[in-house]
């Protein structure tokens, strides 16, 4: 455990060496407070056009950020030639692979963290405000969520190219998002092996839906049942461990050989 | 695997195949090879032959095809077998945003040192490696010769008991390649094991107690250094003239001209 630790932390001080937070974080405050001072149709000053945008900000940032920092990790490691150095220490396939997960979790989830504490602020500088257990379920499911994006940015990223798994990760997010939830819509037009097919794929696929509690938090309805907020945890651990299994099946027997000269 | 364990280092029958456009290529083609402990022991070899290869092999970046090696007595398919290897690359490169005492820190620790026994290490790897002054700046403003040092201080930070060592001098100036055979001398001195894989062959002649010759794969020649090469000849003549004689003695057998890559 503790060498997964040390590699984590290679990967915060990389994220934060680098300022990618800083930069980040300027631009969702300097974007909200922006938007904030547009009062286009009296919007602006409604808290709920507030909220719904600052989280919607947070969203699509935190989805940037994991799959950015995740799915660069492997990749830099042998492009630097560091992971020899790495892997000529005691250190297990398996060991480098979720240090890298975890440092690349965190480090998106921390951000994320920042961006609702200002969001937050901003929000409650218009006079709005946020239900506080609703709020702190939304933030964890959100965690969940991000933990399976950079366990597929991760996975992706052992066998392909760094921006080739950036690509396939992003249209894979996307479509879970877009795709996944409206399966129901399409089997009822259906018949036969298509709708055969679309069950399967709805019960194989990620429900990402799940983890989304935006809606709730926006409109007050108040937080979801602790059991069901338990089992949506569940689930996303699951997904995450079958993400990180298959990323270490493809991992550990993978060749490491600079035999340019040799 | 029957080992000895009087060695630091153990192959037998060592095989490794790349499958590259549909054909397969040996790099190792039933390779044995002893390493003492306590020697410094050179792999030499034109390009192609496997030294590198053989290294990765040894440090579990390339499974075995077949055969087997072991690192004093433990299959270098488990991790522990690395717990007493320092490996210093060809091309070696680190963490450029972490400063040298932190790309320290961060090697001990994932050899399970810390604490005050962990910064003592650190402290004295980098008085030794000259980069004291340098402890607290980021390896990205370090120069070629510095980020190399450096390296070498992740290399040893362990106190491994059997250091490898890729081309080790390559790019280097003469002060460096003079630092490099003082630190050589220094671990086998102190009863440590040391690979090395060098084109440099008077510094091999000058640093090694055994060498082995590696060609295709296999090792064509090898021993103690001061009786493997004949007396009045260069290392480097007996070098060449040993790869000329496997290349006619093929030719020969094949009945076809063939010429060293």
């Amino acid at each position: 455990m503790r060498k997964i630790l040390v590699i984590a932390g290679i990967v915060w001080m990389e994220m934060w060496r680098r300022k990618t937070l800083h930069v980040l974080g300027i631009l969702l405050a300097a974007t909200l407070l922006l938007l904030f001072s547009i009062n286009v149709s009296g919007l602006g000053r409604i808290p709920g056009y507030v909220k719904e945008t600052g989280l919607l900000l947070t969203w699509l940032l935190g989805w940037i950020l994991s799959i950015n920092i995740a799915v660069r990790q492997l990749p830099q490691e042998e492009k630097r030639g560091t992971v020899y150095a790495m892997l000529a220490r005691p250190v297990g396939r398996g060991e480098l692979l979720l240090g890298k997960w975890l440092g690349a979790w965190l480090a998106a989830t921390g951000a994320v963290l920042c961006f609702y504490v200002l969001t937050v602020l901003i929000v409650g500088g218009f006079g709005g405000r946020f239900g506080a257990v609703a709020l702190l379920q939304a933030v964890s499911l959100h965690g969940m969520l991000l933990a399976m994006i950079t366990a597929m940015a991760i996975a992706l990223s052992v066998r392909l190219t760094q921006e080739a798994a950036s690509a396939l990760c992003y249209i894979v997010t996307a479509a879970m998002f877009a795709f996944v939830p409206r399966i129901p819509e399409f089997v009822t037009t259906a018949a036969g092996w298509r709708e055969t097919a679309m069950l399967v794929l709805y019960t194989a696929l990620p429900h990402f839906e799940l983890f989304d509690m935006r809606r709730r938090v926006v409109h007050l309805h108040g937080p979801i049942r602790w059991t069901t907020w338990t089992l949506i945890l569940l689930y996303g651990a699951m997904i995450t461990a079958i993400l990180l299994i298959a990323a270490w099946l493809a991992f550990r027997n993978r060749h490491f050989s600079r035999t340019a000269k040799d | 695997m029957a080992s000895n364990m009087s060695a630091a280092v153990d192959i037998q029958g060592l095989s490794v195949t790349f499958e590259r456009g549909g054909s397969s290529v040996a790099a190792l083609d039933r390779l044995d090879a002893v390493v003492p402990e306590g020697q410094v022991f050179g792999l030499l070899g034109p390009n192609g032959a496997g030294k590198t290869t053989l290294m990765h092999v040894l440090l579990g970046f390339v499974p075995p095809t077949a055969g087997q090696a072991a690192i004093f007595g433990t299959d270098v398919r488990r991790a522990i077998a690395r717990q007493r290897i320092g490996y210093l690359p060809e091309h070696p490169d680190t963490y450029r945003f972490l400063t040298a005492r932190e790309l320290l820190h961060t090697a001990g620790r994932l050899f399970g040192m810390r604490g005050p026994a962990l910064r003592a290490r650190s402290d004295a790897l980098l008085e030794r490696l000259d980069l004291t002054a340098a402890a607290n700046r980021p390896a990205g403003t370090f120069s070629r010769g510095m980020l190399q040092r450096v390296c070498l201080a992740q290399a040893l930070i362990n106190d491994p008991d059997l250091v490898i060592l890729d081309e080790p001098t390559g790019g280097m100036d003469p002060f460096g390649r003079l630092q490099i055979r003082a630190l050589i001398t220094e671990l086998k001195a102190r009863g440590k094991t040391v690979l090395l894989s060098s084109h440099e062959l008077s510094e091999v002649e000058m640093v090694c107690d055994s060498i082995a010759i590696l060609y295709k794969g296999r090792v064509i020649s090898g021993g103690p250094a001061a009786a493997l090469v004949p007396a009045g000849e260069s290392l480097e003549r007996f070098f060449i003239r040993t790869i000329e004689a496997v290349d006619a003695r093929a030719a020969a057998a094949s009945g076809k001209g063939g010429a060293h890559a």
